[in-house]
């Protein structure tokens, strides 16, 4: 099969782009699949953040969650008779207060209120097997719970309205999941256009032209290369304050000295190449000579540099929001709910710091994959083997 | 000898005007750039007079290139400044100075972890290149660089912490009582130093899922690293040699090329060195881990503006005197470097 494969490869030039495509796996081997799996994965993310409004089945800032403990206002909870069993809210009859958010919310939760005037005793009620539960007001829930020792709430955050459990205010994680997409997307490319918008010219110029500009403009960029990025970041955050644009250009700083340098080693070796030499000798301007000989050969780097920057700022995009500089609440944004999440780690709630934690990982990994395998498949003379 | 002196001489030289750019960005990021970092320290609604007080005691009041040289001035007296929030006038250069020895804890043993995981894998992968195990750890080397460290270090928790109940899941120690005696700050040592067994007990167990979350966060681009130079050493003529003289291949592979794959490694530890300091920020506040990169988490919430500048500037100074340090141990290895 193979030396089949491998005798129709010289015999015919596939001409579909899938044929081609499919070629190149035996060409390039590993790096191939790893850019695959990179391209598969980011071709799912896109197609996520184009649909989000179809596929995620709720608002991501609104609370619509299951019976699950909440702080803050307005929410409600389940509490049901300790040797009842019930652990899902569907389909339950449920004691409520006439017109309270708890009588509102029920239905949407799949049970049937049943609803009584405030002077009565929901509990009473239940026990005297008018309804299964009592569904009241997070508020009230501790106080009764102390009156009423007999009943407890049932902690079910999950089910098959909520296929990934509700965060710490009730919303639904997948929703937030989905619409952070969006968000850390395009903090991520837009932070990265940024610092390539000035990285690249200036490393152009730099590196063309040489003398005392290039020699500070590299001191400059080898020195905020050196620093921390993360704490680049942070500090510019902390003055900027928050919002897409302003956490883009507080990642996008920390990022303009690795176009810099690339670009600039790039045009420095080819610089030196002999068709340079041609077109300047046939009496090319200097900037025909950068932007026409010199440029171009430089673009296949820079999109492996690309690649592998939005993947850094995607995890930089995320530590900023774990320490509390993301995007203004309540957009959703994968590295803030983990750091919301993080409270509720010691009762043992894995689902909320889960899923955001895996999705970043995701992403970060499918522009990693892509950037490397390009990278290898641009650029095999830089691959030590 | 000679030489070498010579470029340690130039070497200390060029750390000068990496300082300054460092240290000028961090003026340019807190004083040039938007935003009122005193406006945002106080509550809203304090009377003018009051802030104006607080922009004057800090300088804050008079013209930027004015501002820029007291600024330098005060960097070398080691002067950072006094906080202003949550307790006005505190000294922060003595506040960073109480966080740093927990940071330096974390990193020292991060980088234990890191060494032998990274330079292990690493070599074990070139040792059998192309296997699978080969593809899995250059695998192992980009997937764990795309998880976020901080992540890493919240489902160690999850699983050692809560689910399993091992390890503590915040903080150095038990209580504060538990601590030993201060000598160099490090709870470790320290309890080692007088015996506090019980001590030295609690401070391990507090330290092992910091140390592992950050050091296998490094530990990818470690594997890497040696995995490509020991590809190169294993090349040269004197593993040949080796294998010719019949040595056994595992200590061909392991003693004879890795020793020789390590002295640029070593250079690279340096390069990694901001690497560390930025994943041990978001460690330590996963971990409430009351380092200097938590202290700068905290400070930033309160708009603690000369704690936030005095920080960021000793992570500079960190950073240029690390690298300062590993290109003159790079240089006493390697007399070739010495040009």
């Amino acid at each position: 099969m193979k030396t089949n494969q491998k005798t129709k490869k010289l015999a015919e030039e596939p001409t579909s782009l899938l044929g081609r495509l499919l070629r190149g796996a035996s060409w390039y081997g590993a790096e191939w699949y790893w850019t695959a799996t990179g391209a598969v994965i980011l071709a799912i993310i896109i197609l996520v953040t184009i649909f989000a409004p179809v596929l995620s089945p709720y608002d991501p800032i609104v609370t619509v969650g299951g019976p699950f403990e909440r702080p803050g206002g307005g929410q409600v909870v389940l509490l049901a008779p300790k040797d009842s069993g019930i652990t899902s809210p569907e389909g339950l009859k449920v004691a409520v207060y006439y017109n309270t958010t708890a009588s509102v919310v029920a239905e949407d939760y799949g049970m049937t209120p049943r609803p009584y005037q405030v002077d009565k005793d929901l509990f009473e009620k239940v026990r005297a097997g008018e309804a299964q539960a009592v569904l009241i007001s997070a508020r009230d829930a501790a106080e009764a719970l102390q009156k009423n020792p007999d009943f407890v709430q049932v902690g079910e955050p999950f089910g098959p309205r909520f296929w990934l459990g509700t965060d710490n205010l009730g919303r639904d994680i997948l929703s937030r999941l989905i619409w952070g997409a969006r968000a850390v997307l395009a903090v991520a490319i837009l932070s990265a256009l940024f610092s390539a918008a000035v990285g690249i010219p200036l490393g152009l110029l730099s590196g063309f032209f040489g003398g005392w500009m290039d020699r500070i403009l590299s001191l400059v960029m080898d020195s905020i290369y050196s620093f921390p990025g993360l704490i680049l970041a942070i500090a510019v955050a902390a003055m900027l304050g928050t919002g897409v644009i302003n956490i883009a250009i507080a990642i996008s700083v920390v990022y303009i000295p690795t176009y810099f340098r690339m670009t600039r080693s790039q045009v420095l070796s080819i610089k030196e190449e002999l068709y340079v030499e041609a077109a300047r000798a046939l009496g090319a301007k200097q900037r025909e000579i950068l932007g026409m000989y010199i440029f171009p050969n430089v673009v296949p780097t820079l999109v492996v540099v690309f690649s592998l920057n939005v993947a850094d700022a995607i995890l930089t995009e995320a530590g900023l929001a774990f320490l509390g500089l993301g995007l203004q609440p309540p957009t959703p944004d994968w590295g803030f709910d983990l750091n919301k999440g993080k409270a509720y780690l010691p009762r043992g709630y894995w689902w909320p710091i889960t899923f955001p934690g895996l999705m970043i990982t995701l992403v970060a990994l499918g522009f990693s994959l892509l950037g490397e395998g390009l990278g290898e498949i641009l650029n095999p003379r830089l691959t030590e083997e | 000898m000679r030489s070498l002196g010579r470029y340690l001489l130039m070497r200390t030289l060029l750390t000068i005007p990496m300082i300054f750019v460092l240290v000028t960005m961090v003026f340019i990021i807190l004083r040039v750039m938007p935003g009122d970092p005193v406006k945002a320290s106080i509550r809203p609604g304090a009377p003018q007079e009051y802030i104006d007080e607080i922009r004057h005691s800090l300088g804050l009041d008079k013209p930027l290139y004015v501002q820029y040289g007291e600024y330098l001035w005060d960097l070398l007296h080691f002067d950072l400044g006094t906080t202003l929030s949550p307790v006005r006038g505190q000294s922060v250069a003595e506040q960073i100075w109480q966080h740093f020895p927990a940071t330096l804890e974390l990193s020292l043993a991060a980088m234990l972890v890191t060494a032998v995981v990274g330079i292990g894998l690493g070599a074990y992968a070139a040792h059998h290149r192309r296997s699978l195990a080969d593809y899995s750890l250059r695998l192992y080397g980009i997937v764990i660089y795309s998880i976020p460290v901080f992540w890493l270090g919240l489902m160690f928790q999850l699983v050692f912490g809560v689910w399993l109940g091992w390890l503590p899941i915040a903080g150095r120690i038990s209580s504060l009582s538990a601590a030993p005696e201060h000598i160099t700050g490090l709870y470790t040592v320290d309890s080692i130093l007088t015996h506090n067994w019980p001590a030295l007990k609690d401070s391990v167990l507090h330290l092992i899922m910091p140390a592992m979350t950050l050091g296998l966060y490094l530990s990818g681009v470690f594997v890497r690293l040696t995995r490509s130079n020991m590809l190169q050493v294993l090349k040269m003529d004197f593993v040949t040699a080796a294998r010719a003289r019949g040595i056994p291949e595992r200590t061909v592979v392991y003693r004879h090329a890795l020793k020789n794959a390590l002295i640029p490694i070593i250079t690279m530890l340096g390069l990694q060195f901001a690497l560390l300091l930025a994943g041990a920020v978001l460690t330590e506040s996963t971990f409430s881990w009351p380092g200097l990169g938590r202290f700068l988490v905290e400070r930033i919430t309160y708009r603690d503006f000369p704690s936030i500048q005095g920080t960021v500037v000793v992570f500079a100074l960190l950073v240029a005197s690390v690298s300062l340090l590993v290109d003159i141990l790079y240089a006493w290895i390697d007399p070739r470097i010495r040009y």
